[in-house]
């Protein structure tokens, strides 16, 4: 659970009173390879940090699956959205890899936001970067040649190439496996 | 959360060993999922008691830790006495007490508690407040630690040495009466559990 306590702190600082509150909300859940961590249609209930393996969120296309975004390594998981809205997910998210993930249900987040108030600060925080991310990859979307996706992302998250299948990550750039093959090959 | 109730195996009369065992064990199975899906459930659901004076989730975790729990140490302790003997018998017959004790403690067909009893002060869930979710983990863990000795039990049999039960020495319960009493109480208590569940959503 120091992975919790060390996570939040990069946002803001907890005493150690706070940290005896809000620890007892969180929990381990374990997911094998493959195993759908939250199926579309239903509701998100958790909030979690990653504390092993690689995810991969994805929206249902045409008879296809389009990837567009991964949680690993201690970053954050979960279908957001659905979190937020206590609706339906238009998301799924599944385990790429074998997964540990440390978890708060919304209800307790509530709770705990109402006792401690600095996770509400927490939680301003954890949006707005959502947020940002949410913008740039839009931004690199629309304006950015397949080529230059690829160094975006290589350059922000330079790890992926050895985490996630590549056909998910050509999914995710929005390119074909071949195309992807192609660039890789071009940037050895 | 929702299970079928009404469909605990009648297993305390004289019946096949195997046939018990398959009993117990499907039961069993049957809990721990349900002893499962309540991880899915928030803290402060779980946390919540329904009436002042009844039990939340946790605490009914927490007095089925502390009274089942007293069984799965004994019997564990039993096979893994290296001088303690078991034959596989056939049949089993249970005893006077421990037949009649789990037939008190099961539930009935349709889901129903006969006989409301009153909690031994040692087993009130004093602790749940404080262990919180550990509470339900611990519960977990000792269901499977009950699964893997049936395993054990298939394989060595289920006549041995008697087990001391929770009232003390003078009252000693034969091993496969221990594994039906433990397992209907739990089977009482998820009961509850579920009861609780409703009334939290009343």
């Amino acid at each position: 659970m120091q992975l919790v306590r060390s996570t939040i702190e990069r946002y803001v600082p907890l005493t150690d009173a706070e940290w005896d509150l809000v620890r007892p909300y969180w929990r381990e859940r374990s997911f094998g390879r493959g195993a759908l961590i939250t199926d579309v249609g239903q509701v998100e209930h958790w909030f979690s940090i990653v504390s092993s393996g690689v995810q991969r969120m994805y929206v249902p296309h045409d008879g296809d699956e389009v990837c567009i975004g991964f949680s690993y390594g201690h970053s954050w998981s979960g279908v957001f959205d659905s979190y937020s809205t206590r609706t339906p997910s238009r998301f799924g998210l599944q385990a790429i890899t074998d997964t540990v993930l440390l978890s708060i249900h919304r209800d307790d987040m509530d709770d705990l936001c109402r006792k401690v108030p600095t996770m509400e600060r927490f939680g301003r925080l954890i949006l707005e970067q959502l947020v940002v991310g949410r913008a740039t990859r839009e931004i690199e979307l629309l304006t950015l040649s397949a080529e230059q996706r690829y160094r975006a992302v290589l350059e922000r998250s330079p790890q992926l190439l050895q985490l996630v299948p590549q056909k998910d990550i050509a999914s995710y750039l929005r390119m074909t496996p071949e195309t992807f093959s192609r660039l890789r090959a071009r940037a050895r | 959360m929702s299970s079928a109730r009404g469909r605990a195996p009648r297993y305390v009369c004289g019946m096949r060993t195997e046939n018990l065992i398959d009993a117990l064990r499907a039961t069993l199975d049957k809990q721990l999922q349900q002893a499962r899906a309540l991880r899915e459930l928030p803290l402060v659901q779980l946390e919540q008691r329904p009436a002042p004076k009844k039990w939340s989730v946790l605490e009914v975790c927490e007095h089925m830790n502390l009274s089942c729990g007293h069984y799965l140490v004994h019997l564990r302790r039993a096979y893994e006495d290296p001088r303690a003997r078991f034959t596989p018998g056939t049949e089993h017959r249970p005893g006077f007490w421990g037949g009649m004790l789990t037939r008190t403690m099961q539930p009935t067909a349709d889901g129903r508690i006969k006989m409301p009893m009153s909690t031994l002060r040692i087993f009130e869930p004093r602790e749940a407040p404080l262990k919180r979710l550990d509470a339900l983990d611990q519960f977990i863990h000792m269901l499977v630690g009950f699964q893997q000795l049936l395993l054990v039990a298939a394989q060595r049999g289920m006549e041995g040495p008697r087990i001391i039960s929770t009232l003390g020495p003078l009252l000693r319960f034969k091993v496969a009466d221990a594994f039906s009493f433990t397992i209907a109480h739990q089977e009482r208590h998820l009961l509850q559990i579920e009861r609780t569940l409703k009334a939290l959503k009343a």
